[in-house]
């Protein structure tokens, strides 16, 4: 069955308004977004700020108490602008029983790609092409999160969301992955990538700093470290939450990683 | 051996628990539900009602004799009806279902002992026991009366020589078709809905539809293969000769099959079909794989005792009957065997009844099955 999204000359994907709440918790609390295409978005914010309920507001999985999402003009959501959006999930999300080919095999399948050249392709770009037959079950973790974005990429969709895709990576797969999504984005790709990896930020074209559901802050490192007069995005970060940079003076914080752990 | 670490070991069980009030729950009410259910099966049952009819072909000869049966059968609370003339008309007043049990005289009276001969439906050797039983109540309180009388059992259908094995084949067919492929899909979707796989699965353009089909295939497929196996065991019979130093031997249990083994499976498939997407729609409310085998006592144990595997739907409690006509197993059962033992066919209507029931069911479970699969899964 041929699939037709619309084709949109505004954003690639845009929100207004979007809130979502559990019970008693606003886990997005009015989010107004608007990405254009071709770039890398980070969403950056500490655990439990609400960056992956924002992302599944974004692919459709959740649906939102209050505003609206479009991705690809496309309201939001969409079975059909399904088959345009790469989702990588905060868990691996494979089948351990199979092996890194059938896993890859099944989600092109679902994602409705049948060329095996792209199979083939997605596996060497993340250095698993020699692993087609290996069982998840004997993968590293490293491995398992390259599968797990392989799978999301398999049929080469135009926006792509990772949630956390470098968590458990080490540093030189870390350089390969980020050096990957640049190259998606050259090439037209847009990506939103979720993070509570302060340094990260900088690879990303434009951050989205969240924290309690809330944007705190949005545009280049650059202009928010400006903006918070500090050298980092992590004490930017404390500084435009409010949160005293001094460490002693710092009662209770969220966990803010950096990547010099 | 530290006294402290075997405590904290201890605490963190019972904090657990305290955690989990489902687990905690299911220890403590499970064996007492259970138990309570097998009492008021086992208790409560019903004295079966029993319709039975006399024969006397013999002519006037007999009609002492059946009076005096009649009598005792009326002061034993069994309801006499006509069955006709002779054998034959006895035989059709048990397979019209018009008598439970028929005694047809000998038409010679003069014989002794004096045989009589028992006809009963076959479909339920255990019914057939108890009614055998209150007939040869009836005839040694005849046979005190100076007559010797001996007994010779006859069924409409199965063997009056089927053993226990024949009985419960059916039975066990459809438990085992419904209880193995409703634990695997229950644990299998868990771990699709907790594993992440589920959500990715969620994020492409599939259908719920596609999800719930391709899992009924997938899981039917190999409880295709299950029944499949436990039929041509539980009815096949193959004879191995002996080979150099190796005995002979049998495969297989031989079971009587009066009925097409193609309408067996098709009962038998739709029960697992049932099954499938009734684990798929519990597994929602399962969180850990544990959770999953904690149905075992909800789901399964009651149909094990209601649904007619070891006692008889109609000697339940009506208020177990009720509930036992709610149970997809019952009907599986009643549906196998009638193929099985009666060989009834697609132009039976207690038949068609099962198939519609189960697969009414069937439908049931896919919808809900498909209802609690969402793309919004938090």
């Amino acid at each position: 069955m041929t699939m037709t999204i619309p084709q949109s000359a505004g954003p690639a994907i845009e929100a207004h308004g979007l809130r979502k709440v559990f019970g008693q918790i606003a886990a997005v609390d009015g989010i107004d977004l608007a990405f254009p295409a071709g770039r890398i978005y980070g969403l950056l914010g500490p655990n439990g700020s609400g960056k992956t309920t924002l992302i599944r507001l974004m692919a459709g999985l959740a649906v939102p108490t209050a505003g609206s999402v479009s991705v690809l003009g496309t309201r939001v959501p969409s079975r059909p602008l399904l088959a345009r959006i790469g989702y990588m999930t905060q868990s691996d999300g494979l089948y351990a029983e199979l092996s890194v080919w059938e896993n890859l095999s099944f989600f092109a399948a679902m994602s409705g790609q049948r060329d095996p050249s792209a199979l083939a392709e997605i596996l060497e770009i993340v250095e698993l092409g020699d692993r087609r037959g290996t069982p998840i079950v004997e993968l590293s973790g490293g491995m398992r999160r390259r599968l797990s974005l392989a799978c999301a990429l398999v049929h080469r969709p135009p926006v792509v969301f990772l949630d956390e895709p470098t968590v458990g990576v080490d540093p030189v797969l870390r350089y390969q992955l980020w050096d990957h999504f640049r190259r998606l984005a050259t090439a037209g790709t847009t990506l939103v990538v979720s993070s509570h990896v302060m340094d990260e930020g900088d690879r990303c074209d434009e951050l989205v700093l969240i924290r309690s559901g809330r944007v705190l802050a949005s545009g280049s490192g650059s202009e928010i470290r400006q903006r918070a007069g500090t050298t980092d995005l992590a004490s930017a970060f404390l500084k435009l939450s409010g949160v005293p940079t001094d460490p002693a003076a710092v009662p209770v914080a969220e966990p803010i990683e950096s990547d010099s752990e | 051996m530290s006294g402290r670490r075997i405590l904290a070991i201890a605490r963190r069980i019972a904090q657990q628990f305290r955690r989990d009030r489902r687990s905690l729950a299911l220890l403590i009410v499970a064996p007492l539900a259970v138990l309570a259910l097998l009492g008021s099966v086992i208790r409560d049952e019903k004295p079966l009602e029993t319709r039975i009819g006399f024969v006397a072909p013999g002519g006037p000869a007999g009609a002492p004799i059946v009076a005096g049966l009649s009598t005792a059968a009326t002061e034993a609370g069994l309801t006499v009806v006509d069955a006709g003339p002779d054998a034959a008309s006895g035989r059709a007043a048990v397979q019209e279902g018009r008598a439970d049990i028929v005694i047809v005289l000998p038409e010679s009276l003069a014989a002794r002992p004096l045989t009589v001969q028992v006809i009963t439906l076959g479909e339920s050797p255990a019914d057939d026991a108890a009614r055998i039983q209150a007939a040869a109540g009836l005839i040694e309180r005849v046979g005190t009366q100076g007559l010797e009388l001996a007994i010779e059992h006859e069924t409409i259908y199965g063997s009056p020589t089927a053993d226990a094995l024949d009985t419960f084949a059916p039975a066990l067919i459809g438990f085992f078709g419904f209880f193995f492929v409703f634990v695997l899909t229950g644990i299998s979707f868990l771990r699709e809905r907790t594993g992440g796989t589920l959500e990715r699965l969620l994020a492409t353009p599939v259908r719920r539809s596609e999800i719930v089909t391709g899992y009924s295939a997938g899981f039917g497929f190999f409880a295709t293969i299950q029944v499949a196996l436990i039929m041509v065991f539980a009815l096949g019979s193959l004879t191995v000769p002996p080979l150099g130093p190796f005995g002979g031997f049998e495969i297989g249990l031989g079971i009587a099959n009066a009925g097409s083994p193609l309408l067996a499976f098709l009962v038998i498939f739709l029960t697992a079909l049932g099954a499938v997407n009734l684990a798929i729609f519990l597994s929602t409310y399962a969180r850990t794989e544990l959770q999953i085998l904690e149905f075992i006592p909800i789901v399964i144990v009651p149909q094990a005792l209601l649904a007619g595997v070891f006692w008889s739907v109609d000697s339940l409690p009506d208020p177990l009957q009720v509930v036992a006509h709610l149970l997809p197993m019952t009907y599986a059962i009643e549906g196998l065997r009638s193929v099985l033992l009666r060989g009834a066919d697609l132009s039976d209507p207690t038949l068609r009844l099962d198939i519609a029931f189960l697969a009414g069911a069937a439908i049931l479970f896919v919808t809900l099955a498909g209802a609690t699969i969402r793309r919004e899964v938090a």
